[in-house]
């Protein structure tokens, strides 16, 4: 009886073993999220003034913002799915 | 102390309030980095007094009044007292025996300063720039508060709070400094906003927006948002201030910045927009991270007001953004609901913490809105009748009801969620769409119909 029970605990303990290594590859990522409470503060600009040159507008506000649909997002597939759909409904 | 007074005589010379604050510095310059401690060491506490008032009055450089003299002289002589504490506290971080003591007498040191200065000005002592050199010590004394209150909460831990009750969150012991600097940080934009003189150029007017800033600051940092209003509210009520085009633009895109979040919170999202956008367009482009603040605003507010998303350009202006609105923006672009929830709840902590949460969930209208057009544009066109062109081509504008239900339904079960959605559901969220003006048409309950109106029916979007 013993034996089984060993072996089922060395199973357990090996995959405890994997999954820390598995979430290995992940902890840099929490760095970030970490330091994240750091930039919330609007920042002093180092300078006082600036010329129009060196704001936003010279790049250009144009592409910066579009419609929220996507008419390009092939309707057509979504026709075909919508049909099928309404066939498994038998409507 | 002639030398070391040296640099203060250059920077006065140039009328400028830079290089003074510059010279009243905290922090050591990178190319001078003993200057702090040649400084200290310039005078003992008994004869600092007189040695700062022996080498400004006898500098042949600089020319000032005997008033003007003496006003300095406390000046100078409360930041060489700031400066002590700053070396003392350097030489006990050495040992690593840093403790409250230090912060504190280098926050109450740099308060006595900040006061000083304060007296001198409303004394009406000093030259008119001396209004900008006091805004950069008094956002010093904010950063020095900042810290104090941090090293006094990591060594009491919050044990003196049981005397208060829960209700009262802005009184946490923790920022007791940072509540202090407000109360100083009051004085000065009083002295500002209320300046009598009639000569603009001298005016100390044209400090009001950075010291306003410099309390928004102040309030988003103790959570006490909303004493930002009356700032606002007194800056709104003052009939005779310069033309805010006029002020430099650290201080205007800074003021629009705070005046944005401010109305997008009290969820008056065409004035945040406004605000919000003013503050882009004038941004210093190198500022990325103030860059990328405004946009965290700018974004959920034009959602709402005029439906629009960032485009991938945009986003690409920060990783950050990126990663916040990127997969929310695609789930909306495509209709798709499911996504649109894991991607809200995905978020939920950032989102919250950013105080945006509920504006981004607002959203989901526009992502049903997009998957209804979907369906609509899936109908089809009505056939053509009798001398009718291709131009004259009509979508369908009869959609059964089941067709929308059946769109819905793919979408979660797509997910595997094994939710499930009644009729009756898809019904309220198209009535609920059309209430919104998202959608024209109306239900006929009587044929499980949705009727859509045949010039536009889905208002601005095309179709």
């Amino acid at each position: 009886m013993a034996g089984p029970a060993q072996g089922s605990n060395d199973a357990k303990k090996a995959a405890v073993n994997e999954s820390k290594n598995g979430e290995q590859p992940l902890a840099p990522e929490k760095k970030p999220a970490a330091q994240l409470e750091e930039d919330d503060e609007f920042e002093d600009f180092p300078v006082e003034d600036w010329t129009e040159e060196e704001t936003q507008i010279p790049s250009g506000n144009t592409h910066l913002w579009e419609e929220s649909w996507d008419d390009d997002d092939t309707n057509e597939d979504f026709a075909v799915q919508l049909r099928e759909e309404l066939k498994k409904l038998g409507k | 102390m002639q030398s070391a007074l040296e640099s203060f005589h250059e920077a006065y010379a140039s009328g400028l309030a830079q290089p003074v604050a510059a010279f009243l510095s905290p922090i050591a310059p990178i190319n001078a980095s003993n200057r702090l401690y040649d400084f200290a060491r310039a005078s003992s506490d008994d004869k600092i007094e007189g040695d700062v008032r022996y080498a400004l009055k006898y500098n042949k450089t600089t020319r000032m009044t005997n008033k003007e003299c003496g006003a300095w002289v406390d000046i100078i002589v409360c930041y060489w007292r700031a400066v002590k504490e700053i070396i003392k506290a350097d030489k006990a971080a050495d040992q690593s025996r840093t403790g409250d003591r230090q912060y504190l007498a280098i926050y109450d040191a740099w308060k006595d300063l900040t006061s000083s200065f304060i007296k001198h000005i409303s004394g009406g002592l000093l030259p008119a720039w001396a209004i900008f050199t006091l805004y950069f010590t008094a956002n010093h004394l904010r950063k020095i508060a900042i810290k104090t209150d941090e090293q006094l909460a990591k060594s009491k831990p919050a044990v003196l709070n049981t005397g208060y009750s829960d209700d009262i969150a802005s009184t946490t012991p923790q920022n007791q400094k940072l509540e202090e600097a407000a109360r100083v940080f009051n004085r000065i934009f009083a002295l500002c906003l209320g300046d009598r003189n009639q000569d603009m150029s001298e005016s100390r007017k044209w400090g009001v927006y950075c010291i306003a800033n410099l309390q928004f600051k102040t309030y988003f940092k103790l959570k006490a948002i909303s004493l930002s209003k009356n700032v606002v509210r007194s800056i709104e009520a003052q009939p005779d201030l310069p033309s805010f085009e006029l002020y430099p633009r650290a201080h205007r895109v800074t003021y629009r910045y705070y005046t944005g979040v401010l109305a997008f919170l009290q969820e008056d999202y065409a004035k945040a927009e406004q605000s919000l956008q003013g503050a882009w367009e004038s941004c210093w482009s190198r500022s990325q991270q103030n860059k990328s603040l405004i946009l965290t605003y700018l974004i959920p507010c034009r959602l709402i007001t005029q439906h629009k998303v960032p485009t991938a350009g945009l986003l690409a202006e920060a990783p950050r953004l990126q990663r916040i609105f990127g997969p929310l923006v695609a789930c909306i672009k495509r209709g798709d609901l499911t996504g649109f929830d894991k991607a809200l709840a995905d978020g939920e902590p950032e989102f919250v913490r950013r105080r945006i949460f509920l504006t981004l969930e607002r959203s989901r209208d526009i992502a049903l809105r997009n998957l209804l057009r979907k369906v609509y544009l899936a109908g089809g066109f009505d056939d053509l009748k009798e001398g009718q062109t291709e131009k004259d081509r009509i979508r369908k504008s009869r959609i059964p009801l089941a067709h929308f239900v059946a769109a819905l339904r793919m979408g979660i079960s797509g997910a595997g969620s094994g939710q499930a959605l009644e009729d009756e559901e898809v019904e309220c969220l198209l009535a609920n769409q059309i209430y919104k003006g998202l959608m024209k048409g109306y239900i006929s309950r009587e044929h499980a119909m949705v009727v859509l109106n045949k010039k536009g029916a889905f208002p601005g979007t095309g179709v």
